[in-house]
């Protein structure tokens, strides 16, 4: 027990930031599971994340509360961004969400109340690993519900091909509108932690490359399940001390390793564990939903 | 397919689990680094850049790899930690300073006192993995940490240290914000707005410009801690901004915002920029035919003996305010100068000679503090030895620090002529 | 006044630059519906091999650029034989090569830090002519004028092959359908390889000019540009070529008429905000064919 608890002392940080990025990989689940490439993950953890800052900040409010606006605020952006948005197909949805993560950023950058590219430093650091712990247990259980509901049937069939889904009378613009939401507020949820664990935020914080980083967490993980991107955030935060002696190279690794899984494992890691004996190698067949599917 | 959902928690666990055993902090970095970041990729844009970070066992019950400050008779050793920017946005700044470290590590430890035992790792120029560099030298027992390299990156990790009750000496930090976290925080960097005031002064008394444009780095914090430093100074002396452009770290090509300066014709420009960014503005504005008598003047960030190898001829004429001169006359940075050029066989810059002189700072403070060998009573003993340091002799001229922890030495402007820094009167 | 010809100078030699960055790009969505990440690679890297080539082997200018631009089109060839082919005989969809540019682009470009590390190197000077031709209180290099030529000429050339050779018609059948390209007897990987190899040529040359433009290369040179590219390409239609060049030009122009008569903080923003309209509005953007919403 005391081993555990040095344990936890030594690595505070390092699992706060297992956690939040787990949070982070749950955001774009709920997006993918729609089949929706969103690359506004990032900026949505920046709104969340600017919005609890300067409440705690500015307004003196308390932690639950201000994390609580953040998130809400990032899903209202959100919903607002979806209704435009979600009509295009594939990789202009991409390109959008990623224009709209830029058009934020620089936002960020050049007005006074977000600091400008100071950002908002002296945050108080309230975020306790209970807390990320207790919202991503809360978030799984939901996913899981999600799965064999309505919904995530709706949701599913989207994925799979999305005409299809309508003519059987799927409410998909109802149905992509929810999940891009649902992806909004967790990762707004996950800025306001972040941000509360860091002391400090900055627009330099949430580019479009964080968006991409989420991404990759999800392919790498598997996107068949909830926590496949989980499983893909929390081998990519951990993993990189190992490779340090590649230093500059290390980037060539990283690199490799996603090739390696979209030519060879394109459901992820976690279709490692869905091997079921008597099947072809490497074709799995199961109920879980393929990344080829994915439009882009 | 029942038992495949309680895989995720359990490989998370093992995988954490190896993490540990594998050995000491880990960087947090997340995934590879895109390479497709945002175009105006400022510091620490790349949360996921690179990582190599430590891998110093922490205190799970791993043997320690570096004895405590031992308070044995004889030499005693103080474990230093120094997070700087190796890989990432910052990488033009980290290796340097690294250099100028161990460099100084190594002629310290040979003139005797406290022996120094400096750990240096990388912060990527990531805050993730910043944080976990400096918790690594927390929990373990460094007794006061060096860095990290970006002003951006010290909000996020200074306050980690502050709440440890453990000094950090920032030698590069330069935007505003920083010593105020607490009194544990000091840096041997001139902020921008210790600087600005006698550049200003140095030119308005030589050349009393009436008008002047502003040009900034708007991503980067200590650029736009500097141009509003510089308007303010303006607005002080009542002399007319014309213009004010800004434009981001990597941009290239700078030749709208230079035009529509020019049709504004000001007496003279001050840039708030990196060396790079600012030696291609100087070459580009004169190349569109903004004349010699416009002076293009920068701060710290600009003092570094890039500038005239990049610019060629357009660099003769720009004036500098900084922390540090090449050629300075003091015979502690002569020697620096030479001894960093026989070792490493590059010039150092301003970066180099502020870590260095940190070193030297860390080491005066430490002859002073007597240690113990209890690494939390030895980091209040060293951050009170620190605040009291007065004239000591750095390569940066006699140092002390101010009321607030910020250096307190007087800046230096110079101009470049004939490709070289000299001091400008 | 002439401040506002010096900005139409800037216009068009920034938007040259565009243009022929965003060809590339344009060119492979167009063929193979994949947006192509990993370009702004090859895009540096094709500045690193004409840098190369002059720095250690001494080569003159003219002939550094040829084979930089050789250099980068084998560059595409391997890409598309490691990174998309093997995609496209299992038939993944377009998430999966998107990713896979990716992990492209991160291989390419660690490898040029871990060779080059994170400074910004220079051709040596003389490496290019550079003189100032302008006339009136207009400021031109002869550089600028230079580049803008080749940029055009490369156009030119790009849109010729596709519109009057043999190999430009078998690449517009294999964009049009793969299948039917097939079953007319056309080869139907070799063109694709060869659309890979004309693309990442561009994106090579494009690299080479703006290397020596800017007299600057580091491996993040690209970060910037790619960005850009994608509004381009977005606004002037994907998939098509005269859409790339008109966009390029007019991207650059809003720039730098943002720059002078707004403000340069928001010069990115007003790029973005741009892209966002024409996604939203017009979404098939100034040129463009393709269906973008859902069937």
């Amino acid at each position: 027990m005391g081993a555990l608890f040095s344990f936890y002392n030594a690595y505070d940080q390092l699992l706060l930031f297992v956690a939040i990025n787990a949070l982070l990989a749950l955001s774009i689940y709920a997006t993918l599971s729609a089949g929706m490439l969103s690359l506004a993950n990032g900026a949505f953890m920046g709104i969340g994340a600017y919005t609890s800052a300067l409440l705690t900040l500015r307004q003196h409010w308390p932690f639950p509360a201000s994390l609580l606006a953040g998130c809400l605020v990032a899903g209202a952006i959100g919903f607002l961004l979806g209704l435009p948005v979600l009509r295009l197909r594939g990789v202009f949805l991409a390109i959008a969400t990623l224009g709209f993560g830029e058009v934020m950023r620089i936002a960020a950058l050049n007005w006074d109340v977000t600091g400008g590219p100071l950002g908002l430093p002296a945050i108080p650091a309230y975020t306790q690993l209970w807390e990320v712990v207790l919202a991503l247990a809360a978030l799984s259980y939901y996913f899981v519900r999600l799965r064999h509901s309505r919904a995530g049937h709706a949701l599913l069939a989207i994925r799979e091909d999305e005409s299809a889904a309508r003519t059987m009378g799927i409410n998909t613009f109802y149905y992509k509108n929810f999940a891009f939401v649902a992806g909004a507020l967790i990762a707004g949820l996950a800025g306001g932690f972040s941000a509360h664990q860091t002391h400090s935020i900055e627009p330099a914080n949430f580019t479009f490359s964080l968006a991409v980083t989420i991404l990759i967490y999800a392919i790498v993980g598997g996107t068949g399940a909830f926590w496949g991107p989980m499983l893909g955030s929390t081998l990519l935060t951990v993993l990189p001390e190992t490779l340090r002696f590649l230093k500059d190279y290390r980037g060539v690794f990283d690199g490799l390793v996603l090739l390696a899984i979209i030519l060879f494992l394109p459901n992820g890691l976690m279709s490692l564990f869905q091997w079921r004996p008597g099947r072809a190698a490497g074709k799995v067949r199961s109920a879980a939903p393929s990344l080829d599917a994915v439009e882009a | 397919m029942r038992f495949s959902r309680f895989l995720a928690p359990l490989t998370t666990l093992a995988v954490l689990g190896l993490a540990a055993c594998g050995g000491g902090a880990a960087p947090a970095s997340s995934a590879p680094a895109s390479p497709t970041a945002a175009s105006p990729a400022a510091a620490a844009s790349k949360p996921a850049a690179a990582a190599s970070a430590s891998a110093k066992p922490a205190a799970s019950g791993a043997a320690s790899a570096k004895p405590a400050a031992s308070g044995a008779a004889g030499a005693k050793t103080a474990n230093i930690g120094a997070a700087f920017s190796l890989t990432g946005p910052g990488s033009p700044y980290g290796p340097v300073q690294k250099n100028a470290v161990l460099l100084a590590q190594d002629d310290l430890n040979k003139a005797g006192g406290v022996t120094l035992n400096i750990d240096v790792q990388d912060d990527a120029s990531a805050k993730e993995q910043g944080i976990n560099v400096f918790q690594s030298f927390i929990k373990g027992n460094d007794v006061a940490i060096m860095g990290p390299t970006l002003s951006g990156l010290a909000l996020a990790t200074d306050p980690l240290a502050q709440d440890a009750k453990t000094p950090v000496l920032g030698v590069s930090n330069t935007a505003g914000g920083i010593t105020t976290i607490g009194d544990y925080i000091f840096r041997d960097s001139l902020a921008e707005e210790q600087v600005v005031p006698a550049m200003v002064k140095a030119v308005v008394d030589k050349y009393n410009p009436k008008k002047v444009a502003i040009m900034y780095a708007n991503d980067q914090p200590f650029a736009k801690s500097g141009a509003d430093a510089v308007k303010k100074e303006m607005d002080d002396r009542k002399i007319q901004v014309t213009d004010t452009e800004t434009f981001a770290s990597n941009d290239k090509d700078f030749s709208a915002q230079l035009t529509k300066i020019k049709g504004t014709n000001p007496d003279a420009i001050f840039i708030s920029a990196l060396a790079d960014a600012g030696a291609n503005i100087v070459a580009q504005a004169r190349k569109l035919g903004i004349p010699d008598s416009v002076h293009i003047i920068g701060g710290n960030g600009m003092n570094s003996p890039q500038i005239a190898k990049i610019a060629g001829p357009a660099a003769e004429g720009i004036i500098v305010g900084a922390a540090w001169i090449d050629s300075s006359p003091n015979p502690q940075s002569q020697a620096f100068v030479k001894a960093y050029k026989a070792k490493y066989n590059l010039d150092p810059d301003q970066f180099a000679a502020q870590a260095y002189a940190g070193v030297q700072i860390l080491s005066d403070a430490l002859k002073r503090a007597n240690l113990s060998g209890d690494t939390a009573k030895d980091r209040t003993a060293l951050r009170d030895a620190l605040a009291q340091t007065k004239n000591v002799d750095t390569v940066l001229g006699k140092f002390s620090f101010t009321s607030g922890r910020d250096a307190d030495h007087p800046p230096v402007v110079q101009v470049i002529k004939d490709g070289k820094f000299v001091l400008f009167s | 006044m002439s401040i506002f010809l010096q900005q139409v100078v800037n216009t068009l030699f920034q938007g040259s630059i565009y243009a022929l960055f965003a060809l590339g790009y344009t060119l492979v969505f167009g063929v193979l519906d994949i947006l192509n990440l990993a370009h702004s690679a090859v895009f540096m890297w094709g500045a690193f091999m004409a840098l190369l080539l002059v720095t250690k082997l001494g080569l003159n200018i003219v002939l550094a650029f040829v084979l930089a631009m050789i250099g980068s089109g084998l560059l595409g060839i391997l890409l598309d034989r490691v990174a998309f082919a093997p995609l496209r005989k299992r038939g993944a969809s377009n998430l999966a090569p998107l990713i896979s540019s990716i992990a492209m682009a991160i291989i390419f470009q660690s490898a040029a830090l871990g060779l080059f590390g994170g400074l910004v190197y220079r051709f040596p000077p003389g490496t290019a002519p550079s003189a100032d031709i302008g006339a009136g209180g207009v400021h031109v290099d002869v550089l600028q004028v230079i580049i803008f030529a080749v940029a055009v000429v490369l156009m030119v050339a790009l849109q010729l092959l596709l519109q009057r050779t043999r190999l430009g018609k078998s690449i517009r059948a294999v964009a049009e359908n793969q299948k039917a390209a097939r079953l007319l007897g056309i080869h139907v990987e070799r063109v694709i390889a060869i659309t890979f190899c004309i693309s990442s040529a561009l994106g090579g040359a494009a690299g080479v000019l703006v290397g020596l433009s800017l007299n600057a290369i580091a491996p993040d040179m690209g970060q910037a540009i790619e960005l850009k590219g994608l509004a381009v390409i977005i606004i002037g239609g994907m998939g098509s070529i005269p859409g790339a060049v008109i966009a390029g030009f007019l991207l650059a122009a809003t720039e730098v008429f943002t720059i002078s008569f707004i403000s340069s903080t928001v010069r990115d923003a007003i790029a973005f905000g741009l892209l966002f309209l024409v996604l939203l509005i017009w979404p098939s953007g100034i040129l463009g064919r393709r269906a973008l919403r859902e069937a």
